[in-house]
C-alpha cells in the first residue's frame, strides 16, 4: 500500500468540483441580493424584470447540482467524510437556492414599492440588511468552501447582526407611518421585505450548521432529538413498570 | 485550543465586539465511542491479542468484543491480519506450524486457548464459512449430515432425527425450496451461490452459537451474493456472526458493528503487522470514523 496515494480520485475530483459548482451558486446568488436592493432602492423596474428572469438560470444550476450529488451518491458509494460532503452540498445547494428566491420576492417587491418615496432613515436600513445578508452568505460559502467548521457554528451568532437590524427597520417602519411619511399599504410591503432579507441570514445559518456536520458530523439538531428520544424511553419504562415517572422531563436550557 | 473556544474566537472577529449578542453556541461533539459493548452479552473478546507465525508478528494488541447476535464485520487492507484474528477464534490456526497466540481470546469467557480446552469442540460451537465454497464431494443430504454424524457418533442418530436437523438447516440456509427434490445428488452439482448457502446450511447443523465468515462472497455473483446478505440477517436472531471482507460496501450493508483494521511496516526488514484500529457502530465507521486511518481507509486515501 503504497503512501499519499488516492485510490478514489475521480471520486474526489468529482466531490471538488461540486464545492466549485456550490461556491459559483452562492456567487450567482450574492450578486442577486446586491442587484435586487439596488432595484428596488433605484426604483428600477427593468432591473427587477431582469432579476425575476435570471431565476431560472440560478433554477438550472441548483437543479444541476442536485443531480451530480444524486448521481454520486447512486454510482460511488461515498463513505465518511466524503459522503458528508456530497450530502452537505445537497443542503447546501436548497439553502442557496431558496436564498435566490427570496431576494427574487424582493425584486418584485420593488413593483409593488413602485413610486413610494423611500424616507432616508429606511433606505439606509435596506442597504444595511442588503449589506448584512450578502456578507452573512458570504461567510456561510467560505465556511464551506474552506471546510472551516468553526466559523460554520459562528454564523448563528454572526446572524444576531441581521436579526437586529430587522428589528430596527419594523421600529423605523412603525415610526415612518406615524410621521406620516409612508401610507399603510407601503409600511406592509416594507415589513415584508425586510422579512425576506433575515431569512437569507437564517439560510446562511442553516449553511454554517451543515458545514459542521460535513467537517464534524455533527449537527445542533442532534441535541434535541436526543432529548426526543430520552423522554421517548422514560416513557416507555414508565408504561412497563407502572410507575408515573411525573413529568418526562422538560428540555433542558439550551447548552 | 479546544473546539469550542476555537468557535468563540472565530465569532469575536467576524462581530464588532459592540454589536456582538452573547447567546451560546450549540458545540458538543460525539465522544469518541470506544467500541464498548455494555449491555449486551460478549460471546467472543480478545485482550491485547498477538499473533506469531514463528517469530514473526502477524498481529499486535488487539482488543476486540463481539456482540451476541449482531454481526460483526472486519475490514481493513491486504496483510492487516483480519483473517488471522477471525481464525483465532476458533484455532484454526492451530493446523499452521509455528502459529501462536499470545493474550487473551475468549469463548463466554472460557479461555480457548486454556489447557483441557478442545479445539473440536470449540470449531462446533464456533463453526466457519470460507471465501470458496467446499460442499464434500457426497450427496447434498450427506454434506449437511456430516457434522451432526460426526458429533453424535456414540449416540447413533436416528434417521429421522437426522432428518429433521437438514431439513431445517437446509430451510435457515434459504436453501431447502430449492433442492429438497434432489437431496441425494451431489453437492458438487449446486450453482457456486447454493454451494455457498449448503456450506452455510452444514455449517448450522453442528447447531453453533457462533459463525464464523471468511469473505464468503467473494467467489460469488451480486445476485447470489444478496441471498447470502439476506440469509445472515435472517440467522442473526439465532446465531452471532463475524465476516471478514474485503468489500466495504458490503460490511456497511450487512454489519452492526465493523472493526478495522490496518498494517504497520516496522523495522528495517520491511516487517508488516496487522493491528486494530477501531472498533464502533457500522453507521458511525461508514458516516464519521473518529479514527484518521479509518477515515482515510473508507474514503479511499492512504498516506
Amino acid at each position: 500500500m503504497p503512501d499519499n496515494h488516492d485510490y478514489r480520485k475521480a471520486l474526489h475530483n468529482d466531490i471538488d468540483e461540486l464545492r466549485v459548482e456550490v461556491v459559483r451558486l452562492a456567487a450567482m446568488v450574492g450578486d442577486v441580493i446586491v442587484r435586487a436592493t439596488e432595484a428596488l432602492l433605484s426604483y428600477d423596474m427593468d432591473a427587477a424584470a431582469e432579476l425575476i428572469m435570471h431565476d431560472d438560470e440560478v433554477d438550472a444550476l441548483s437543479i444541476d447540482i442536485e443531480e451530480r450529488c444524486f448521481k454520486l451518491l447512486a454510482l460511488q458509494q461515498p463513505m465518511a467524510s466524503d459522503l458528508r460532503a456530497i450530502v452537505a452540498s445537497m443542503k447546501i445547494n436548497a439553502d442557496i437556492e431558496r436564498s435566490g428566491d427570496l431576494m427574487v420576492n424582493v425584486a418584485k417587491g420593488a413593483r409593488r414599492m413602485y413610486g413610494v418615496q423611500l424616507p432616508p432613515r429606511l433606505r439606509g436600513l435596506i442597504q444595511q440588511m442588503s449589506d448584512e445578508a450578502d456578507r452573512l452568505l458570504r461567510l456561510a460559502v467560505d465556511a464551506f468552501s474552506d471546510r472551516n467548521g468553526p466559523l460554520g457554528a459562528a454564523l448563528n451568532d454572526i446572524d444576531d447582526r441581521l436579526d437586529l437590524l430587522q428589528a430596527e427597520f419594523v421600529q423605523a417602519i412603525f415610526e415612518a407611518h406615524a410621521a406620516g411619511d409612508i401610507d399603510l399599504q407601503a409600511a406592509v410591503q416594507l415589513a415584508v421585505i425586510c422579512r425576506y432579507y433575515e431569512r437569507v441570514g437564517d439560510h446562511a445559518v442553516n449553511i454554517g450548521e451543515r458545514v459542521r456536520f460535513m467537517t464534524d458530523g455533527r449537527l445542533p439538531e442532534h441535541e434535541g432529538a436526543a432529548r426526543v428520544k430520552a423522554r421517548q424511553a422514560m416513557a416507555a419504562s414508565a408504561e412497563r413498570f407502572g410507575v408515573d415517572n411525573g413529568d418526562p422531563g422538560e428540555a433542558p436550557d439550551s447548552p | 485550543m479546544s473546539r469550542d473556544q476555537e468557535v468563540m474566537d472565530v465569532t469575536e472577529k467576524v462581530l464588532n465586539p459592540e454589536n456582538m449578542a452573547h447567546s451560546q453556541i450549540p458545540t458538543t461533539v460525539h465522544a469518541p465511542a470506544d467500541g464498548s459493548v455494555p449491555d449486551e452479552a460478549v460471546v467472543l473478546d480478545t485482550d491485547r491479542m498477538n499473533v506469531y507465525y514463528g517469530s514473526f508478528r502477524a498481529v499486535r494488541d488487539v482488543t476486540l468484543r463481539v456482540a451476541e447476535n449482531r454481526i460483526t464485520a472486519m475490514i481493513g487492507p491486504s496483510g492487516c491480519g483480519k483473517s488471522t484474528v477471525l481464525r483465532c477464534f476458533n484455532r484454526m490456526n492451530d493446523l499452521i506450524d509455528g502459529a501462536r497466540v499470545e493474550g487473551g481470546v475468549h469463548y463466554r469467557n472460557v479461555d480457548l486457548y486454556g489447557s483441557g480446552v478442545d479445539p473440536v469442540e470449540v470449531r462446533r460451537r464456533i463453526g466457519m464459512v470460507f471465501q470458496k465454497p467446499n460442499p464434500f464431494p457426497k450427496s447434498i443430504y450427506d454434506n449437511v449430515a456430516f457434522g451432526p454424524k460426526l458429533t453424535k457418533l456414540t449416540k447413533r442418530t436416528a434417521r429421522s432425527e437426522l432428518d429433521g436437523v437438514v431439513e431445517s438447516s437446509l430451510r435457515k440456509a434459504a436453501l431447502w425450496d430449492e433442492v429438497k427434490d434432489r437431496l441425494g445428488s451431489s453437492a458438487l452439482g449446486l450453482s457456486g451461490g447454493q454451494q455457498q448457502r449448503l456450506c452455510i446450511a452444514r455449517a448450522v447443523a453442528c447447531d453453533p452459537d457462533v459463525l464464523l465468515m471468511d469473505e464468503p462472497c467473494s467467489a460469488l455473483d451480486p445476485i447470489a451474493t444478496g441471498r447470502i446478505e439476506d440469509l445472515m440477517q435472517e440467522i442473526k436472531a439465532e446465531y452471532t456472526i463475524v465476516i471478514v471482507t474485503h468489500n466495504m460496501q458490503q460490511a456497511a450493508r450487512v454489519s452492526d458493528c465493523t472493526a478495522f483494521f490496518t498494517v504497520e511496516v516496522t523495522g528495517e526488514r520491511d516487517t508488516r503487522t496487522g493491528l486494530l484500529v477501531e472498533v464502533d457502530e457500522t453507521t458511525k465507521i461508514f458516516s464519521n470514523p473518529s479514527d484518521e486511518r479509518t477515515e482515510n481507509y473508507v474514503t479511499g486515501r492512504f498516506g
